[in-house]
């Protein structure tokens, strides 16, 4: 213990006329690693470091414990739900369950057509939010308050409360009646007026409204406007993340003569790469598993969607013992086909997600 | 502000010369509004009249007459009479609703908040963690739900292995037993409603990792973006970290709180896990319920409007805002 508190000696000699050779009686090794490692401070260290691994490892085995359950029954025979012994590890493992699924539910048609809406959802909603949200946090006019408020209305109503009037207003497309007037469809509630106004028909329509149902059009509309789903959190997020872009950028390309919205493509887009990619996979992901809007729009089955492939292919049909465990192993396995492009997706983009959310300077102001 | 009201005065003073130029507020100002334009054209012409619809159907009885087409008859507060006084249930729903709500948010909070706080720390396998908790976020939304919903296998799968993963429905499958901790704790004194609110929250640890992905990510970004000075200063005083936590991390973060409990409000009463949304989803799809579906869903808003309203109201008295010069 006394050489960790002296001062240690050291003879100095001179080697060469450049050199000069200093030599230390050093403590000894056993001490030093003694004074470094048994010490309250490291214990606590090392005791923090397992209780976090511990809590983070267990956490991360909840998250992912529900795909284990999937991925292993859908590699199960139908024996296998009835056999007793038999919990996660199949015994008989087959892609009987696979193969139905991805021949006969559809699977291809299906991913295509989501794909198709999904991707230009995406695109359209992650560029519209991106103008929404640059416009109110960069340009302090009158009314950016108030239709700061609007946007967080849309975010607070919940789309079940608007199910019937949504649905109403794409099958019967209209705006604030002027099409059906130009039609030839208008209803005023007096007759003689209404009969005058059935003469005009400057535009082709059987029935008061374009019917925007069965087709991509309605969730096109509601992604060009900013209205889809939780559209009003990737405004937020974005109008949050611009407040903390420097306005010195924007300001010296002006004094350059580009203008406002050349500016905005040319100088703030690039910047905002990564938390656009963040807005993008949510919204790209919300889309794809998203069953509310695509039941509500598509009535028909003309246009098979993802949540069309949940269902029970027609050779896995039975009705002996173990039916309900073994359908319910093929409604997870319809699942999991139906998120694994997103899982590949989220694999290469995860590290977008994290940079994109910490590099926003979020503040809540 | 000053500036501006003297920028406008000389503008409209310089008027009786040849050209009318813009000010530089005015055509930014203009912009801003090219920019938020497609918003705007979007709400005027799609959203304000389905709300108004909404509310408009909310006082009407509506009949789909065969061939297509449907009628509208003025029935005044009935739905809403129906809803509050005859329907054997809602009441009862929305109570229990509101119940879950109390629950729910609390514990979301305080798991993001606390999930958010380690996975900001420096440790190996940092990157791979915060991938993890992540996964839920993308991908156990809209159709993923609904098949969990109905998902008998996963329960069976763990009832040897006793592990829950908050969908097994048997008790005998939940982490903790209930009955031995509230024996455990009721020697030491604690009240017994914290001893199984705890209990429940670890109970429900998968539902509530589910649901609190958007919320970590929020709190990560406040995280992030506290200034390691304050942290380094507190050190050199001598701060723990318990009381750097205290003292610096929760009043920095504190507007990220509110920001937080106002999502997670809209967000667990938006879900159609909620079981208010899942009674008004069953009365929609029943015959000649569209109508009254829609009356509940207003009354619903509108109660959560009010808790919305209160929530901010107590947590803004009490957030911190960082002044900033500017």
């Amino acid at each position: 213990m006394d050489n960790t508190t002296s001062a240690p000696k050291a003879t100095i000699t001179k080697e060469t006329k450049n050199k000069i050779v200093a030599d230390f009686e050093r403590t000894p090794l056993k001490e030093r690693l003694k004074a470094k490692f048994l010490n309250l401070y490291f214990f606590q260290q090392i005791a923090w470091y397992i209780f976090r691994l511990i809590l983070l490892i267990g956490i991360s085995y909840v998250v992912l414990y529900p795909f284990f359950t999937k991925i292993a029954g859908s590699f199960m025979s139908p024996e296998d739900f009835v056999d007793v012994t038999v919990r996660l590890i199949p015994k008989h493992p087959t892609l009987d369950i696979y193969k139905a699924v991805l021949t006969e539910l559809k699977y291809g048609k299906a991913f295509l057509n989501t794909f198709i809406i999904s991707f230009s959802c995406g695109v359209l909603q992650t560029f519209v939010c991106c103008l929404i949200g640059y416009g109110l946090a960069k340009f302090k006019f009158w009314g950016n308050k108030l239709v700061m408020m609007l946007v967080i209305l849309t975010m607070i109503v919940p789309h079940q409360t608007l199910q019937l009037s949504m649905f109403m207003q794409f099958r019967y497309f209209d705006i604030w009646g002027i099409l059906s007037l130009l039609s030839g469809h208008a209803s005023t509630g007096i007759a003689a007026l209404d009969a005058v106004l059935a003469n005009i028909k400057i535009l082709p329509m059987e029935d008061a409204g374009f019917a925007l149902t069965n087709t991509y059009a309605p969730l096109l509309i509601l992604s060009a406007t900013g209205l889809a789903f939780k559209n009003g959190l990737y405004i937020f997020l974005l109008r949050q993340f611009f407040n903390g872009v420097p306005d010195a950028l924007e300001e010296s390309a002006y004094i350059d003569g580009s203008g406002t919205f050349y500016t905005f493509l040319v100088i703030i887009l690039p910047l905002s790469v990564p938390m656009m990619v963040t807005v993008f996979l949510f919204a790209f992901c919300w889309q794809w598993t998203d069953d509310f809007y695509t039941n509500l729009f598509f009535t028909t089955s003309k246009i098979v969607l993802m949540p069309d492939v949940v269902d029970i292919p027609t050779s896995l049909k039975t009705d002996y013992a173990g039916q309900n465990m073994y359908y319910a192993a093929i409604r997870n396995t319809c699942g999991l086909c139906i998120i694994a492009p997103l899982v590949i997706l989220y694999i290469f983009c995860q590290n977008f997600l994290v940079q994109g959310i910490e590099r926003s300077g979020l503040t809540a102001e | 502000m000053t500036n501006e009201a003297k920028l406008q005065n000389t503008v409209s003073a310089a008027k009786p010369q040849k050209r009318k130029i813009a000010s530089l507020d005015k055509r930014k100002a203009r912009a801003g509004w090219i920019f938020v334009l497609p918003f705007l054209i979007g709400f005027l012409i799609v959203y304000l009249p389905i709300i108004f619809n909404s509310l408009k159907m909310s006082f009407y009885n509506l009949q789909i007459v065969t061939g297509g087409g449907f009628t509208l008859e003025w029935v005044g507060l009935e739905n809403y009479e129906y809803a509050l006084l005859k329907d054997p249930s809602f009441v009862q729903t929305l109570i229990t609703g509101m119940k879950e709500l109390a629950f729910d948010v609390p514990a979301i909070l305080l798991f993001s908040l606390f999930m958010a706080v380690l996975l900001n720390q420096k440790m190996a396998g940092r990157a791979a963690f915060r991938a993890i908790f992540f996964i839920p976020v993308i991908l156990s939304t809209g159709i993923m739900e609904s098949v969990e919903g109905q998902n008998i296998l996963g329960s069976y799968m763990e009832e040897a292995s006793g592990i829950d993963d908050g969908s097994g429905q048997s008790a005998a499958s939940e982490i903790v037993s209930v009955m031995d901790i509230e024996r455990l704790f009721a020697s030491m004194k604690i009240g017994t409603e914290l001893v199984e609110y705890v209990v429940q929250m670890i109970n429900n640890i998968y539902d509530i990792v589910n649901r609190s992905g958007v919320q970590m990510l929020i709190f990560l970004a406040g995280l992030q973006s506290i200034s390691p000075a304050i942290y380094e200063a507190c050190r050199i005083d001598g701060a723990t970290a318990w009381e750097t936590f205290w003292k610096i991390t929760f009043p920095m973060i504190s507007p990220m709180i509110l920001v937080n409990a106002i999502y997670t409000i809209i967000d667990s009463f938006t879900t159609d896990s909620n079981s208010v949304m899942r009674y008004i989803n069953s009365v929609y799809q029943s015959t000649d319920g569209q109508v009254r579906s829609s009356a509940m869903a207003w009354m619903y808003f509108l109660l959560v409007m009010l808790i919305l309203a209160i929530v901010a109201g107590i947590f803004s008295a009490y957030v911190f805002y960082q002044k900033r010069d500017s």
